[in-house]
């Protein structure tokens, strides 16, 4: 499941919540992968060792693996998203960072803050948003529909606990 | 923060024509246009077919003149053999067939609309690169064609060195037609290798959650290993053709022996390329195959992880046998002995395909719709040249078989026969998924009886010529190889009009076609994601991830 919860019963803190989107690769295996391919593109240079033939192929094969690494690279940086929410005593703070490094903030009181799931009006199914301080903002857009049911439920009973009637 | 954005949303396609068909990165659009780029490039290079076949019909040179292209057979003493005409369209029809048919339908055409929308990606990894990788593909196409019209070797146009491209004959050629043949080769396979890196990314990072690895669809699969067939070929291939263009033009001396280099390693490398690229134009066909097999016994494909196992295994021994092509060169025994050896292990792969899809078919209630036929139609031909391949495989019994019509039967049995039905098969498969609309069952059926027995009469007796020892690659034979050159003629003027007659129906069922707008038309045995979307798909598929329950059906697929 791409979020985990954190469960904190300390002095000023209640829980923190990290949501990412779903890859399907795993640091595994793309060195997996990689070394595969580099292993299996030298083939044809073993065959042409020492003859000039061998510089007119390498430039190609170099160019090949480097492309298919930077491709799986830049995949897996597009779907960097983190969002985290924080729930303080307090305040809640949901700090979302998004793949270019920028860092999007909002922060409410639990007392005000408004959760909500819509089921069919958001872009995405189950779209959950919190709103307070005058901003309506999205949660987990990226997760599955089932997960953001889960999710919803979660913080509702984390909110509710927050603000003293369980 | 992202502000929350509600009702602020619609999925309208308001896209134009242009904007739509020219500017696309959506990769069930760009599959559409790599089919109907294909078969049109395939309709000009099987037009070259029929123009071969046509002067082979009788012995004596009768429409390929001196004088000029006839298509009325010339009377005696009108026609002067005109072998550079031969050899164009030799030449063309294999360039335009290995790199600008058969892999863009399947790699290119299934694969970029299919491959997504099976693992439950909502595009490809980088759309803009597919867009990239189509244009690529039509400005290679070009070239290609450009390549047969433009002032080549002896005074005359086109170039006629055969596919591969041999030195020191492609250095020696005259004229500009040789080189654009090899930009047209190199910008095909740049389109092809952007393809494959983005067919892979999609694959490993884009697998809806739950999805591992072995319980990805055959289909997916099989484009997979191409794509990583075609990431360690193409550059190979991409190496040795621009070293024939430095020989060609700027005098380096890497395949002339006058100047320390090697004509042999030239057939080395290209055949390290030219191998695994017969299995990257078959493999998607597998998977088609497996699919289609699967719905119409009403049955899950029979034994999922071997069939896996076993398109990494053709994908793996792909890259060690390729010195079969050339026994003839010179190469020792243990060398030879070696080829023959790992060429036949390739069978026990292939073999696990086949019987595993005579084992799906096994007890299941077969349903003889079109694209079954076209996939048992697969399953015979492909057997049949995977048989006459491992008689080729024997380094002593190649002596005799060598560039003789035996070695142009097997091939086109494999690849003529069993990568286009499985194209056919696909088409009349996934024709309501893309199209919204029915092609006629009636009109399906005789496109498959006809071209099954027309490419059956052409490519039939073409092993008897081979073992009568009528040798590939001639404009003209001698008397007693008349009557198979004959029948085998007839054989392709019937596969021709099953051809045209295809395109027909493909435009009446577009145009005046009943709609199929269910999800599924076929039965639950299509289980794939594709099948729970409807027909056609819309403009966006799977913005949300799907559900494991929509694809996870048990045991397997």
């Amino acid at each position: 499941m791409p979020y985990i919860i954190n469960n904190e019963e300390g002095a000023s803190k209640a829980a923190t919540i990290e949501l990412w989107p779903y890859s399907s690769l795993k640091p595994k295996g793309f060195a997996f992968f990689l070394s595969a391919t580099f292993a299996l593109i030298t083939i044809p240079l073993l065959n042409v060792l020492g003859t000039r033939v061998f510089w007119g192929l390498f430039p190609f094969l170099f160019i090949t693996l480097t492309a298919i690494w930077f491709a799986l690279k830049k995949s897996l940086r597009d779907r960097q998203i983190l969002e985290q929410l924080t729930l303080y005593k307090d305040q809640l703070v949901l700090i979302r960072q998004d793949p270019d490094g920028e860092q999007k903030e909002w922060a409410c009181s639990p007392y005000w803050a408004q959760l909500r799931m819509y089921d069919k009006e958001g872009p995405v199914a189950n779209y959950i948003t919190l709103t307070g301080n005058g901003r309506e903002v999205e949660l987990g857009s990226f997760l599955g529909e089932d997960e953001r049911i889960k999710l919803f439920d979660e913080l509702n009973r984390l909110l509710k606990k927050l603000n003293g009637n369980p | 923060m992202a502000d929350a954005a509600i009702h602020g949303h619609e999925h309208e396609d308001q896209r134009g024509f242009f904007t739509r068909w020219f500017m696309s990165t959506n990769h069930k659009d760009i599959g559409i246009l790599y089919l109907v780029v294909s078969a049109l490039v395939g309709f000009i290079a099987v037009s070259f077919t029929i123009y071969m076949r046509l002067e082979l019909m009788n012995p004596g040179v009768q429409y390929m003149c001196m004088e000029g292209m006839r298509l009325t057979a010339a009377g005696i003493g009108e026609c002067t053999p005109n072998g550079h005409l031969w050899n164009v369209l030799i030449t063309g029809h294999g360039i335009l067939m290995m790199f600008f048919v058969v892999i863009p339908a399947l790699f290119g055409g299934f694969g970029n609309y299919f491959m997504p929308l099976q693992i439950g990606a909502p595009d490809m990894a980088f759309p803009r690169m597919n867009n990239l990788s189509f244009w690529m593909y039509v400005a290679g196409t070009t070239l290609a064609i450009c390549s047969v019209l433009s002032p080549g070797g002896n005074d005359q146009l086109g170039s006629g060195v055969g596919w591969i491209l041999y030195p020191p004959l492609s250095v020696n050629e005259g004229g500009m037609s040789m080189d654009l043949a090899i930009f047209a080769v190199h910008v095909s396979g740049a389109s092809s290798i952007l393809g494959a890196i983005n067919m892979i990314t999609t694959f490993l990072n884009m697998r809806a959650p739950g999805m591992t690895l072995f319980k990805v669809p055959l289909f997916s699969w099989s484009i997979f290993v191409t794509s990583w067939l075609i990431l360690l070929a193409l550059p190979v291939l991409a190496g040795a053709i621009t070293m024939l263009l430095t020989d060609r033009n700027f005098g380096t001396t890497f395949f002339d022996p006058a100047g320390g280099g090697d004509p042999i390693l030239y057939q080395h490398i290209l055949w390290f390329f030219g191998h695994p690229e017969v299995y990257i134009i078959i493999l998607p066909g597998f998977g088609i195959i497996s699919h289609v097999i699967a719905t119409f016994s009403r049955k899950p494909i029979f034994g999922y992880l071997p069939m896996v196992w076993a398109l990494i295994a053709i994908g793996a021994l792909g890259f060690v046998v390729w010195a079969h092509h050339m026994y003839t060169v010179g190469m020792s025994l243990t060398q030879q002995t070696y080829f023959m050896l790992a060429t036949m292990i390739i069978a026990v792969p292939t073999g696990v395909k086949i019987f595993s899809w005579i084992a799906t078919m096994w007890g299941g209630s077969i349903e003889f719709k079109t694209p079954m036929l076209w996939a048992f139609g697969f399953l015979f031909l492909f057997t049949l040249g995977g048989v006459t391949g491992i008689v080729l495989s024997q380094a002593g019994v190649d002596r005799a078989y060598h560039d003789t019509y035996y070695v142009v039967a097997h091939f086109h049995y494999v690849m003529s026969l069993g990568a286009v039905f499985a194209i056919f098969a696909g088409i009349y498969f996934y024709f309501p998924k893309m199209t919204g609309k029915r092609i006629p069952e009636w009109a399906g059926q005789l496109h498959f009886w006809a071209m099954f027995i027309g490419s059956n009469i052409t490519f039939f007796p073409q092993h008897f010529l081979g073992r009568q020892g009528m040798p590939r690659r001639y404009i003209d034979y001698p008397e007693a190889f008349a009557l198979w050159n004959q029948v085998s003629s007839y054989g392709a003027f019937l596969s021709f009009a099953s051809f045209v007659f295809f395109f027909i129906v493909i435009i009446y069922a577009i145009v005046a076609g009943k709609k199929e707008t269910r999800a599924n038309p076929w039965n639950e045995y299509a289980d794939t994601l594709e099948w729970t979307l409807p027909s056609p798909p819309p403009e966006h598929t799977f913005e949300i991830l799907p559900k494991q329950e929509e694809w996870d059906k048990s045991p397997a697929h």
